[in-house]
């Protein structure tokens, strides 16, 4: 029983180790990692104006030099044109 | 000729001698590409490793050439004389052929998704992608570094300030989105760093990307305005409009900061024509409004003309003729 165990306590350790770090992230960080990482979406979404607007008839820069981003935007782009054009209303506001 | 020239064309060439790049530009049908044609002949019948380039959408060195130029690469005409005359519709659809093989790859897919399809597709309607193509092939050339001097016969005056400004307003977006990319980059990064979350693997490419897109517009905005090394020369003929022309194009060079080198007054009838008996009055009409027209950019443009080439007898075609050309511009 001993021998069978013995393997459970570093599991455990592992487990209250991971609750910690869980709980410690949620409380101090996970408000840092989400507002960066909404930043990081408008800086997209801005880079992706920029670059393939004429997608969405703002043309910006000419098509042969947005060509040449268009193969790092693949796969962004369905993302980025739902989110441009989707509807808003007020409630938008309050996220 | 009742014009005078006070310092022609082979006297800027000798005292500016670090000048590399030779620009043509003034309205449509003036004779921009037999100049440049001409200068290109000059300096390669010195010696000199010579290329003219056309970045007029009506290119017609093939024509003043009797060669086939077009699409073909550089063309040698004589001993160091090349010319290009790029085919913008074909180098476009390599470039996006070139774009899907590049996602094909980097996403390991077989088809292109069908809105990235369309929106390859619909790019090469754009005008703005054939001016853009053939100045990327200029910039591609004179990168290249392969020839000693380069000429080109420039767009007519709309397109070729529509050019220059498409360099400085691009110079100005990929700036910004340079911005945008590395703010972007560090929210990711400080994301990563934190909470482990997020990939930056492409960041580096797409700034990468950007940097030599930049980098094309810069050299093109730098050498316009680089008047130990570039040369601009506006051709214009006796006539009103190209008069008025010229004096716009010569204020929106200014405002773009672009120093033009020099006036070239083409096709001027002699004006010895008009007293020789049997000489049509309708020929004498010419002449007369001509030398008009003459006296006015004398006075106006003085000091700026470099040239004054005559009516030829014949078409300037064939190197014969452009040698001819060659020698009244500059002297034989």
């Amino acid at each position: 029983m001993g021998k069978k165990e013995a393997p459970k306590e570093p599991k455990k350790q592992s487990e209250v180790t991971k609750a910690a770090k869980g709980f410690f992230y949620g409380m101090a960080l996970h408000g840092m990692v989400t507002y960066a990482l909404r930043l990081r979406m408008h800086m997209e979404n801005l880079f992706m104006l920029i670059t393939m607007g004429d997608m969405l008839g703002i043309p910006v820069l000419p098509p042969y030099y947005s060509l040449r981003l268009l193969p790092y935007a693949v796969p962004s782009l369905k993302t980025w044109k739902q989110t441009l054009l989707r509807d808003r209303d007020i409630t938008d506001s309050l996220y | 000729m009742s014009a005078a020239v006070k310092a022609g064309m082979a006297d800027y060439f000798a005292s500016n001698s670090d000048v590399k790049y030779i620009l043509f530009g003034g309205k449509g049908g003036l004779g921009k590409t037999t100049l440049s044609a001409a200068t290109a002949y000059w300096l390669a019948s010195r010696g000199k490793r010579v290329c003219v380039f056309s970045t007029d959408p009506q290119a017609s060195l093939s024509d003043i050439f009797e060669r086939k130029i077009f699409g073909q690469g550089e063309v040698e005409l004589a001993a160091n004389l090349y010319a290009v005359e790029i085919d913008a519709d074909r180098r476009i659809a390599e470039y996006q052929e070139e774009i899907r093989k590049k996602i094909k790859d980097m996403y390991k897919m077989e088809t292109i998704p069908e809105e990235v399809e369309d929106y390859i597709n619909s790019s090469a309607a754009e005008p703005a992608m054939a001016e853009s193509a053939t100045f990327d092939a200029m910039v591609e050339l004179m990168t290249a570094g392969k020839f000693e001097y380069y000429v080109f016969d420039m767009m007519p005056h709309g397109h070729a300030i529509r050019f220059l400004g498409m360099a400085d307003i691009l110079d100005q977006w990929v700036e910004k989105i340079v911005t945008v990319r590395k703010k972007a980059g560090e929210y990711g990064e400080a994301a990563t760093v934190i909470g482990s979350k997020g990939s930056l693997a492409q960041e580096d490419l797409v700034l990468k990307e950007l940097e030599y897109i930049r980098g094309r517009l810069d050299f093109v905005s730098t050498m316009v305005r680089d008047r130990k090394h570039t040369a601009f020369f506006y051709v214009l003929i006796p006539e009103l409009m190209p008069i008025l022309d010229t004096r716009k194009a010569l204020e929106m060079f200014r405002e773009f900061n672009v120093t033009v080198s020099g006036v070239v007054m083409n096709q001027v009838y002699p004006r010895e024509l008009k007293d020789q008996p049997d000489v049509p009055v309708f020929l004498k009409n010419k002449i007369s409004s001509q030398q008009e027209y003459v006296q006015q950019i004398q006075s106006e443009f003085g000091s700026l003309i470099r040239g004054i080439v005559p009516m030829l007898d014949r078409e300037p075609k064939g190197l014969k003729m452009i040698s001819k050309v060659a020698d009244i511009l500059y002297g034989s």
